[in-house]
């Protein structure tokens, strides 16, 4: 980690992931596959037994989702109300609906290979590219918060008996929450290949680490790092 | 060959007499008893029998001086007391592995089963098996002391009849029971006889769910139930109850392990059975299709078990969006392999 870093030390670099950020991204990240291993034994108790016991995966399970729930909510507190970005980084504007999408998947399917610059910039208040968002949005917003309902409601059965009958049972339920836990988990290796699509294949995952990512030639001038380092 | 015919034409209306005789004194007997024994104003509350109860039970047929063998004609004005005898005389086996529970030293078989009134396994409810529990295991004190260990414990200790645990049965059958919404914060209970009547109508209860009347329930029948919207207020609950009787009451460790019952694969879910109440508040079991508690949404919505009831299309679905976060990784990866010089600047 280099948080002792002064105006000098990050001149080149702009400050993109702010420290609740990067605590909720890990806890999440940690989070996710713990809940992921575990599921998966829990599901095939017969075939996985990779954390002992039936009951220790499942006690190992709903305390990662309750961290994962927590984690959650500290990133929806910050970007809600700390950074109060949340809409802005998160909804895609109709730009990026109508012609940013089909840009940025151009660049991702074609004009990658031929090595052109990727047409989004990062800055802090428009960090992610349309796709990004688009998938962000449905992930955070739609899949997150069910897996988490669902997830709730499967470890309160009894005293929830009624409520998970008037949404179609407890199979339904069932299914849903391992459905969306298989789609958060299809997206892991497309996420994580994605990060190593930067100018080196570490770039984004080290600002990921530290909050700082090189800046690009000609793209530094509408947020500079002394705005940066005074906002924190 | 002449002679051996006389014989046996002879010794058939004996044989046929003989048979007869014993049966017909043993019902007149129960008859005589329960002339008195039946009216609680004649023999006090402690020695009325529940003449609706036992004459349902096993122990009905085989007559009361079977087990009240000093019962003379002239009773009760001989003065002789009646004598009664030891379960373990007939239960034997059952006796043997009981006492060499710590619950021996505590209730004899009585204090657990009424004589007059017992039932095999197959024909009582959940609720019912536990009532004989909960007489000395209070309620509260249970749930809190299953909660110390066991996840989601009241969820076990509702659903789960005690002795399918604190058992030495090696295995267990799947049982659907009617169960009907009652307030909001209550739940759902049994439903009775007579609540599934009033949706039956005329037809008999099993009906609800048997469409065909042929006494076994196919998948089908369960998804056109489940889908009904005349039977919202209806649920099929399931439950595990042992296949065998047992009186080891102690718990094994595989119970502690949650291996039993949720490591037992979809393999152990195949064959299930749907108990029907009664008028009497007896059940009765139909078999139910094999295979049909794994149906994915219909055929038991709200029987799930993790670990045992997962259903194997939902599997190959899950499987296939996971191979799907792959594609990217490995075609862009192969693309971008191919295509490295492009991209030194």
């Amino acid at each position: 980690m280099t948080e002792e870093h002064s105006d000098q030390e990050h001149q080149d670099q702009i400050y993109l992931q702010p420290i609740p950020v990067r605590i909720w991204h890990w806890l999440n990240a940690f989070g996710i596959v713990t809940l992921a291993v575990s599921g998966a034994q829990i599901r095939f108790p017969e075939y996985i037994s990779l954390l002992g016991s039936y009951k220790s995966a499942i006690y190992l399970h709903n305390t990662a989702g309750f961290v994962v729930a927590i984690s959650f909510s500290l990133w929806f507190f910050y970007y809600t109300f700390v950074a109060r970005t949340m809409a802005n980084l998160y909804v895609p504007r109709v730009d990026d609906l109508k012609s940013g999408i089909l840009r940025q998947a151009k660049f991702y399917f074609l004009t990658y290979f031929l090595g052109w610059e990727n047409p989004h910039h990062p800055t802090p208040d428009s960090k992610f590219n349309p796709m990004q968002k688009s998938v962000y949005l449905a992930i955070m917003f739609v899949m997150m918060p069910l897996v988490s309902l669902s997830g709730i409601f499967l470890t309160n059965v009894d005293p929830l008996r009624g409520l998970i009958v008037m949404v179609g049972g407890l199979k339904l339920l069932a299914g849903l929450h391992f459905l969306l836990a298989c789609s958060l988990i299809a997206f892991l290796p497309t996420h994580i290949y994605l990060a190593t699509l930067g100018r080196t294949p570490t770039e984004h995952i080290k600002t990921m680490w530290t909050g700082w990512e090189d800046e690009e030639e000609g793209h530094g001038e509408e947020s500079t790092n002394a705005d940066l380092v005074t906002s924190r | 060959m002449n002679r051996n015919f006389k014989y046996n034409r002879l010794w058939l209306p004996l044989l046929i007499v003989a048979l007869w005789l014993p049966l017909s004194a043993s019902a007149m007997e129960m008859d005589d008893c329960l002339g008195c024994h039946s009216d609680s104003d004649m023999v006090g509350d402690e020695l009325v029998i529940d003449e609706g109860k036992f004459t349902e039970t096993v122990h009905a047929e085989m007559g009361c001086v079977t087990c009240h063998e000093s019962v003379t004609e002239e009773h009760p004005d001989d003065g002789e007391a009646v004598s009664n005898s030891s379960c373990l005389d007939c239960h034997e086996e059952l006796g043997d592995e009981y006492m060499a529970t710590s619950h021996a030293d505590n209730a004899t078989c009585s204090d657990c089963h009424n004589p007059h009134q017992v039932h095999g396994l197959n024909t009582v409810s959940g609720p019912d098996m536990n009532a004989q529990c909960f007489q000395c295991h209070e309620g509260p004190d249970v749930m809190d002391s299953h909660a110390e260990w066991l996840p989601q414990a009241s969820l076990h200790i509702t659903k789960v009849p005690c002795i399918t645990c604190h058992t030495a049965a090696e295995g267990y059958d799947i049982v659907l029971n009617i169960t009907q919404k009652q307030d909001k914060l209550k739940g759902y209970r049994f439903s009775s006889h007579a609540d599934l009547k009033e949706y039956s109508g005329e037809k008999e209860i099993s009906r609800l769910i048997d469409i065909d009347g042929d006494s076994h329930i196919s998948l089908t029948e369960l998804r056109t139930f489940n889908l009904n919207p005349a039977y919202s207020e209806l649920e099929l609950g399931g439950t595990l109850v042992p296949n065998e009787m047992s009186h080891n009451l102690s718990t094994l460790d595989n119970r502690y392990d949650c291996t039993f019952c949720h490591a037992a694969g979809p393999g152990s879910m195949q064959t299930s059975f749907l108990a029907l109440p009664s008028e009497d508040g007896l059940y009765q079991r139909l078999t139910v299709e094999e295979g049909a508690i794994l149906d994915t949404l219909y055929g038991t919505p709200n029987f799930y078990m993790t670990g045992s009831t997962r259903s194997a299309s939902m599997n190959i679905i899950g499987l296939i969006i996971i191979c799907g976060g792959f594609i990217m990784p490995i075609g862009h990866g192969t693309l971008r392999f191919l295509t490295r010089k492009n991209r030194k600047h």
